[in-house]
């Protein structure tokens, strides 16, 4: 001990200076690997090292989430600058112990814009399905990085159809989580028919990569029926 | 072959302790949050009890601090100079802490949270002897209670995160304060024990070595996640 009487002697571990640098140097790429690799991803939704693609964990990035609540009043009539789209989807749901048995399906829609909808719950044969489908419609606003996103909660059940009409609060994505809790795989059959458009496969609001029906030789000939 | 056994136990231990608090909250500092907040944002008037509760709890919830803490005792053998060092320590917490809300100092949360995590690796470098080896000698005390004024800035902007009411903000700022000690030497006990018990096997010293590369990391991963946060998020 060759410290001077006024520092308080504390005891040391006498490290190998090539054990030291191997703590020190190992400690700050670790580290760095671990924030880089691990936090940025899970916590601030950045990925500098694709790490977080890989091992799932940029999907625990979410959002702030703000509810939004009804009140401030809207116009109750909009002119619209595009035109009326009418789309027909099914939306196929695993069997109630299979992970696919549950997934979203939206619209983006902007402020005022409206669409009439209509579901049913059928089973891969076409025949209407008896165990209750669970749902909840909603919307929320597609948050950038550190913003907050707001959330309006529609309304959520369980039901083997359902239909009605939606006018969108706020710029975002608005539609439905739904939940097979049937032992067989079923489909949604989703109709819609307003102002809207819809969300390209793979990005927020259609993960699940659903193609519309229609467009398609007998949706194009239901659609001319409709018509006249 | 029976000592290498318990011993790479109490490693596994150890590391996972420390590998727990590196990995567990992350993201946002420590931050006083959710009901608790909502219970401070909502205090008109001195309501010391419930303050002292929160201090307490914030110390013994605060990984950060109390990995400090860990390798500040780490070799600490006699009970006068743990007294001495968590005085100092306490003494650096205590000031900043006052005058920081007192006072109301802006400085971002993020940044005070990242030089706590270089504390942490600061301890554990001068633990493995880094600074004798590096041929340089700071003394010890001084580093503690420098730290200690550090950590002091991090308690005061989690307080002011809060928009404490100005009704009763001395009072229920001390009990705060008082509540950080209390939670302080809770923790510290349970640390000191546990401690004491591990430096009586024969293996501690192999294993001190792998527990202050450990506590390194930690501080390391603490900095980092910190100024990703500040250049992220921006002011916090």
């Amino acid at each position: 001990m060759s410290e001077d009487a006024s520092y308080v002697p504390t005891a040391q571990l006498n490290v190998k200076p090539k054990t030291l640098l191997l703590i020190t140097g190992g400690g700050l790429a670790a580290g760095t690997l671990i924030v880089l690799g691990a936090i940025m991803p899970a916590e601030y939704n950045l990925d500098p090292l694709g790490l977080g693609e890989l091992s799932g964990l940029a999907r625990l990035w979410a959002p702030e989430e703000k509810t939004w609540q009804p009140g401030a009043g809207m116009d109750p009539a909009h002119s619209s600058n595009i035109p009326s789209a009418r789309t027909v989807v099914e939306i196929p749901l695993g069997a109630s112990d299979w992970p696919e048995a549950a997934l979203e399906y939206k619209f983006a829609m902007k402020p005022g814009q409206t669409l009439l909808y209509k579901w049913q719950a059928l089973n891969e044969d076409g025949s209407p399905v008896t165990v209750p489908v669970e749902f909840d419609f909603h919307g929320h606003t597609l948050a950038k990085d550190g913003e907050e996103m707001t959330v309006a909660n529609y309304y959520k059940s369980e039901a083997l159809a359902d239909e009605g009409a939606l006018m969108a609060p706020f710029d975002g994505i608005h539609g439905w989580y739904f939940k097979n809790h049937a032992p067989d795989p079923i489909r949604i059959r989703l109709e819609v028919e307003g102002y809207y458009e819809l969300v390209p496969p793979g990005q927020p609001g259609n993960e699940f990569r659903i193609q519309p029906l229609s467009g398609q030789p007998e949706d194009q000939a239901l659609e001319e029926n409709d018509g006249q | 072959m029976d000592a290498g056994n318990s011993s790479t136990r109490t490693l596994w231990i150890a590391a996972a302790a420390i590998a727990a608090a590196i990995l567990a909250p992350a993201a946002y500092a420590h931050a006083i949050g959710g009901k608790d907040a909502a219970f401070v944002a909502a205090t008109v008037g001195p309501d010391p009890l419930p303050f002292m509760y929160l201090g307490a709890k914030h110390m013994v919830t605060g990984y950060d601090h109390l990995l400090f803490l860990l390798g500040v005792i780490f070799f600490l053998y006699r009970l006068k100079d743990v007294l001495l060092y968590v005085s100092l320590f306490s003494l650096g917490h205590s000031t900043t802490l006052l005058i920081g809300v007192l006072a109301d100092i802006n400085v971002s949360s993020f940044l005070v949270d990242a030089v706590i995590g270089v504390s942490v690796s600061y301890k554990a470098f001068e633990n493995l002897g880094g600074f004798r080896r590096m041929g340089v000698s700071i003394d010890n005390r001084l580093a503690v209670g420098g730290f200690g004024l550090i950590h002091g800035f991090g308690l005061a902007t989690k307080l002011q995160d809060l928009e404490l009411n100005p009704n009763g903000l001395v009072e229920n700022l001390l009990a705060f304060n008082v509540g950080v000690e209390i939670g302080q030497l809770i923790a510290l006990s349970l640390i000191l024990a546990v401690m004491t018990l591990w430096r009586t096997t024969r293996s501690f010293p192999r294993f001190a070595i792998a527990a202050n590369a450990l506590l390194f990391l930690a501080g390391v991963v603490l900095a980092g996640q910190q100024l990703a946060g500040f250049f992220i998020v921006g002011e916090g």
